[in-house]
């Protein structure tokens, strides 16, 4: 048996992609009318559906508003049959709770918070075969649906690397064949990097190539939401217009 | 979509339009492109591709298309090797093939339809891409699809104009009538497989236990229930013993210290000698010993009860994790045994040259043509059925005995492929023409170091050296300072990176030298010209100088580039000793002084003496410091070819050990070790260099052992207490035994090897026998493919230094490692072949010899191991160590008379710590100790599969008496090159002969006479065997 061959001698990758190509990513805005914003979103088999609610007073103890700035809230949740093995995950099993913390420091540092204080934002992302670019990219739909103010788009892409040569948005097979995986979070305007992590190891000499390879990735990206953005606006003027 | 595809379009074609979809036609990385002044695009079917890739790879087939689908159909099922030898061929840019990836191709991808196999859904595929290509190409090149699936022949036969669909067969008949050679492979392949589908119809017993399929393998591994290796057959039992060598990690794991035993075929379980294998340990109560006694191959029943050594870990083969099959040459039987083995002999079974390979299972017609000549075959496979595996005939290499099919024979076995360079790479050779000649081209001289007027550069290499790849300065500076110099052939320049001739030279990695002939790494026109440092011209050249200081000297400066040099003296060793020692009568034997005045040859002289005595000071001086640090000096006798004027070796002499010599290698040392610094400085990741790890001290005692029978002790815990003792175990009066120990401590150690400094930690650098912590190979790059490697990773360092761009794309680790490993076995392949072809000569030479009566057969003997039934003998005139039995096949043992010849009586062995004693039954005994000296006449065992062999008994335990001492001091260390000399002359000889058509009978000529070629009896034989033939036909009918 052979094993399977991430990238072939003429720079393909199992889906047929380039190293640097992105997998087809399909998004639509404002998908629930009783939230105040919502997204969905669809990158290669990966889908993605964030909902946003606020800035509403915070609910529950109030011991936990922030005097100057508002509360970003966020939660994750996979459907069962999302993954690779099918597993009811209960509400708030470690995994889940990894990824809100880490969609919360994402937005944290893109919302501006300071607008609204004593108040909270609550995003809830719920992805089937979920991944953390994925569930950003849906959830800053979302929260430019519900209209709240960001310093920019935040948008994500992971990146992996193999055989010298650095892949951006790794697919279900990529990332089960455990070479190393980065998610990178990025304000593309601004080139901030709004979140970056990596749990493998992997040589500092390489560690430039493949953040510029998810970096580039997640400007592509921005550009494809820039695109759906403005056609959301473009349809609701028009409905408005009505 | 996100991104625009990478990569530019390029066009396939002239006439060809500019479209995404043709970027899917070349490879990424190398651009690869079809030539378009074929007649026509072959694309194969995915069963074409599985069943006839060998074919496929005759360089004389061209444009060919391999379709995405096909590959994949060969990656997951045929298994990583031949997927490998795919994509190997795809990435050779001296095959006109490509990849094309129609499953990524929007026009040419289709679904696979409800109910459709998988087999017609990729012939569709196939065939669908191969019409959209026809009408890419804008339907100017037709497209022929070959393919074994009959039904596709009819349903697409004529369903597009232009696009052919035909058998594979049919295509090699209608397109390629005269290349015979595909013919016959074609043939034989389909044979072999129509053999293995009857037979997996017939529903045998199962001879061997099935392979366990691959996670059950690698779960194994990893819970340490299994454990992989490579599966080591030994030679000399290779029905019996197979070892196998712990890999990786596995071994950390266990405590297993030793390799496995494989104790039989059935143990083994279908796997051949270096398949990665994994291997189950058996229950404590089964393992078994090794033999230690001495035995030959044919007679392997085990009739004499000897005692194995004591129980090893035994084990026996589960599954293989890579099989590392290559082509083997083969013998077929004899017209008696074909006769013996059954009347059925459409199947027959051949005989591997190499003794570690089973006999093969071959189906062909021509075995009876075939009988007389050396074979390459390859297996196909081995089922659980069958007792030996199948496989088919490749091609002939030549008659048996016959020195070329010898020599052919030798090549194959280590994977030796040495044809000539073709056209296409000398194209990209300089041309140096008496009308042309190559001159220093002024943009080179611009940017390089000018050094032709400025210092005294010399080259000492042996006598009739064609490439000279090393030339020495030395010369005073300003300021009182030494400034050496090293200046080696600058082959990069002429030999750019991925260009037809780079690549060559890569597959080759070495020069091959055999004992009578060379094949080289890089064509003549370089080798032995322009990029020769020959006296009196202008070369290119990277040099490395460093600055001394006057009185320590002590390297102060370095410098690294490439200059122009101007050899002034080609010197040879021995004249270069000469003028060392202050005898300057030699200065008559170098050319260069001949045409000089009395007076400017004595300034010159002068000038050359000092230089050559300032090195010789430096050297002694760098190789104290070594020497400090425990570097080793080890017995290899170097061998060197000298050729005549007409490129025949004229001698082959072991090098004498003259200080020059250790001078050259002293500084080339010192240019590698520098090198070595400085590009893993600059590349501490991707640089290649050379390491000698230290040895396993537990193959050192029978070194100890053998030192301590003579009253020596070795102490072998550093290379500096190793290197001292080996100095001290000196015998006064036999200077044999020194020669003997160092030759055994250099059997202990561990080979050097060529390495990645990324895929390696620092500490494992160290070069042990030469005691430096960093070496690497940069002197020869003509004849070594490592020195061109570390030759641009110098340059890229210098550049990288002088902030420039550094050009074109080092290897990366990962590459570079692989190229490593391929060099390092090459290496091994080099030093194989030599070894055999010596071995080859060595027997040729005895081979017409009577030896009870011919004096060269006798000669002087020395005892080095003791075994149960024999002993390992060295015979120093010869060189040639191997075994004579003190008990022969009757079980009768050996005496010496009082007149000390031997004779064979009844009776028994007994073997000590160092001595052997052999009791009669009448109540004799002689006893034989280590390092004795015994008489023994050596006689060659002709046999018909495998290379002769050379036989050795002991026919007197008294030294031999040399009839005059003369001979044996004077020309012992000559004889091999005599040896050579003299078999080649009586071929030559024997082909002259005939060629005139002389039927001289001479003894020498007997035996050639009937190997090589056409002679009168073997042209009657043959008529007689037509005849035969003739008469029966007409009888059947």
């Amino acid at each position: 048996m052979a094993g399977l061959e991430l990238l072939s001698d003429q720079g393909y990758r199992v889906d047929g992609r380039r190293a640097g190509e992105l997998r087809k990513i399909q998004a639509r805005m404002g998908v629930f009318a009783q939230a105040d914003g919502s997204a969905y979103i669809e990158q290669g088999n990966t889908k993605a559906l964030a909902v946003v609610y606020g800035p509403h007073e915070i609910r529950g103890s109030r011991a936990r508003a922030l005097p100057d700035r508002a509360l970003v809230n966020c939660q994750y949740s996979s459907a069962t049959f999302s993954t690779g093995e099918r597993k009811r995950r209960p509400h708030g099993d470690r995994k889940s709770c990894e990824m809100g913390l880490q969609l919360r420091q994402t937005f944290e540092a893109a919302i501006l918070t300071q607008l609204h204080p004593r108040s909270q934002i609550d995003i809830y992302v719920q992805a089937d075969g979920g991944t953390y670019a994925a569930c950003v990219n849906a959830a800053t739909l979302a929260v430019l649906d519900a209209g709240i103010p960001m310093r920019d788009f935040v948008c994500a892409c992971s990146a992996g690397f193999v055989d010298g040569t650095a892949l951006a948005d790794l697919s279900h097979v990529e990332e089960a064949a455990g070479g190393p995986q980065l998610a990178l979070a990025l304000l593309p305007a601004s080139g901030q990097i709004a979140l970056l992590e990596m749990d493998a190891r992997l040589h500092e000499d390489h560690l430039e190539r493949v953040l510029e390879a998810a970096a580039q990735a997640a400007r592509d990206v921005h550009t494809l939401l820039d695109r759906v953005v403005r056609q959301h606006v473009r349809e609701a003027s028009i409905l408005l217009g009505d | 979509m996100g991104r625009s595809r990478a990569g530019s379009p390029r066009e396939l074609q002239a006439s060809c339009c500019r479209c995404e979809a043709d970027i899917a036609c070349f490879a990424a990385t190398d651009g690869k492109l079809l030539s378009s002044d074929v007649t026509h695009y072959v694309i194969p079917d995915w069963k074409v591709v599985q069943d006839y890739l060998e074919i496929l790879e005759f360089p004389e087939l061209k444009g060919i298309i391999f379709m995405q689908t096909a590959c994949q159909a060969v990656q997951h099922q045929r298994g990583r090797r031949q997927y490998n030898k795919l994509r190997n061929l795809l990435k050779d840019a001296r095959h006109d093939c490509i990849l094309f990836a129609n499953e990524f191709q929007q026009c040419c991808y289709l679904p696979r339809e409800r109910g459709e196999s998988m087999e017609k859904w990729q012939t569709r595929s196939i065939y669908n891409a191969a019409v959209w290509y026809y009408h890419h190409c804008q339907d100017r090149m037709p497209i022929v699809m070959v393919t074994e699936d009959e039904e596709a022949i009819q349903q697409y036969g004529s369903e597009t104009e232009g696009v052919f669909v035909i058998t594979f067969k049919n295509y090699l008949d209608n397109f390629w009538p005269d290349l015979k050679a595909a013919h016959e492979l074609c043939d034989s392949i389909l044979q072999s497989r129509r053999e293995r589908e009857n037979e997996s119809q017939e529903s045998h017993g199962k001879e061997y236990p099935e392979h366990l399929p691959l996670e059950v393998l690698e779960a194994g591994i990893k819970s340490g229930r299994y454990i992989q290796g490579i599966l080591n057959v030994n030679k000399h039992r290779a029905q019996i013993e197979a070892f196998v060598r712990l890999q990786g990690a596995s071994s950390k794991d266990s405590d297993l210290v030793s390799d496995i035993l494989i104790h039989g075929m059935k143990a083994r379980n279908r796997s051949i000698h270096g398949d990665v294998v994994v291997v189950e340990l058996l229950p404590k109560n089964e393992w078994k010993g090794r033999t230690v006694a001495l035995c030959e191959n044919d007679c392997d029943d085990k009739a004499s009860g000897e005692s194995p050594s004591e129980p090893m870990p035994t084990g026996r083969v589960v599954g293989i994790l890579q099989k590392n099959w290559r082509d083997y040459v083969v013998t077929f039987p004899s017209k008696e045994e074909v006769q013996s083995q059954g009347k059925n002999a459409q199947k027959i079974l051949v005989t591997p040259w190499d003794y570690r390979i089973p006999k093969i299972r071959i189906s062909t017609q021509q075995a009876e043509t075939l009988q007389d000549f050396r074979v390459v075959v390859r297996i196909d496979s081995w089922e659980s059925t069958s007792v030996y595996p199948n496989g088919h005939f490749v091609r002939v290499l030549g008659r048996i005995g016959d020195l070329e099919g010898e020599i052919a024979t030798i090549l194959v076995e280590n994977s030796i492929s040495v044809i000539p360079f073709s056209e296409a790479q000398m194209c990209e050779m300089p041309v140096n023409t008496p009308e042309s000649p190559w001159k220093v081209s002024p943009e080179e001289e611009q940017k390089r170091k000018d050094l032709r007027k400025s210092h005294l550069v010399f080259s000492i290499d042996p006598k009739g050296c064609e490439d000279v790849d090393d030339t020495l300065s030395v010369r005073t500076l300003n300021n009182g300072n030494l400034e050496l110099g090293v200046h080696i052939a600058d082959v990069t320049h002429f030999v750019a990176p991925n260009s037809y001739i780079d690549i060559e030279a890569r597959t080759r990695a070495t020069t091959y030298y055999l004992a009578d002939r060379r094949y080289d790494m890089l064509p003549s026109v370089l080798s032995a010209d322009l990029c020769s440092l020959l006296g009196g011209v202008d070369r290119y050249a990277v040099s490395i100088m460093w600055e001394l200081d006057k009185a320590s000297y002590e390297i102060k400066k370095v410098w690294y580039g490439r200059t122009i040099i101007r050899s002034a003296y080609k010197l040879f060793y021995e004249a270069a000793q000469e003028l060392l020692d202050g005898n300057l009568s030699v200065v008559d034997d170098i050319p260069e002084f001949k045409d000089l005045d009395e007076k400017s040859r004595q300034a010159k002289l002068e000038e050359l003496v000092w230089a050559i005595g300032k090195l010789t000071d430096i050297a002694r001086h760098v190789r104290a410091k070594r020497d400090g640090c425990g570097a080793l000096e080890l017995e290899g006798v170097e061998v060197c070819v000298q050729l005549d004027d007409k490129k025949n070796i004229h001698d082959l002499i072991p090098k004498q050990p003259l200080e020059v010599h250790e001078t050259v290698a002293e500084c080339m040392i010192l240019a590698n070790h520098w090198v070595a610094k400085k590009i893993w400085e600059s590349f501490p990741h991707q640089a290649l260099l050379r390491q000698h790890p230290p040895p396993h001290q537990e193959f050192f005692s029978e070194l100890r052992e053998c030192a301590k029978a003579k009253g020596f002790f070795i102490d072998t815990r550093s290379n500096k207490t190793l290197a001292d003792s080996l100095d001290n175990a000196n015998d006064p009066h036999d200077p044999i035994v020194n020669r003997l120990l160092r030759s055994m401590a250099t059997q202990a150690m561990s080979n050097a090897l060529y390495f990645s400094t990324g895929s390696c930690a620092e500490e494992e650098f160290h070069h042990y026998g030469l005691a430096l912590d960093k070496y690497t190979h940069f002197t020869s790059p003509i004849r070594r493919y490592s020195d061109i490697v570390v030759h641009r990773l110098l340059m890229a360092a210098i550049s990288k230094d002088k902030k420039m761009e550094i050009k074109g794309n080092l290897f990366s680790n990962k590459d570079l490692e692989e190229l490593c490993r391929h060099i390092n076995n090459r290496n091994q392949a080099a030093q194989h072949s030599q070894k055999q072809s010596t071995e080859l000569f060595q027997c040729m030479y005895f081979k017409d010899k009577d030896p009870a009566t011919e004096e060269r057969c006798i000669s002087d003997g020395v005892i080095y191991s003791i075994r149960t039934n024999g002993v390992l003998l060295f015979i120093p005139r010869f060189g040639i160590k191997g075994a004579a039995y003190l008990k022969n096949k009757d079980g009768l043992v050996i005496s010496c008379g009082p007149d000390s010849c031997s004779e064979w009586k009844p009776g028994s062995l007994q073997r000590f710590q160092n001595k052997i004693t052999s009791t009669t039954t009448d109540g004799e005994s002689v006893t034989f100790h280590l390092f004795d000296h015994v008489t023994v006449r050596i006689s060659i065992q002709a046999s018909r599969c495998h290379s002769d062999t050379i036989r050795l008994e002991i026919i007197s335990n008294k030294p031999y008496k040399i009839p005059n001492t003369e001979l044996i001091h004077q020309s012992s260390p000559l004889l091999k090159s005599e040896l050579v000399k003299e078999v080649t002359k009586s071929v030559e000889e024997a082909q002259l002969a005939q060629e005139v058509k002389v039927n001289i009978i001479q003894e020498e000529y007997q035996e050639y006479r009937q190997t090589k070629g056409r002679s009168l009896y073997t042209l009657l034989e043959e008529i007689r065997d037509l005849a035969l033939l003739d008469v029966s036909n007409n009888y059947g009918i």
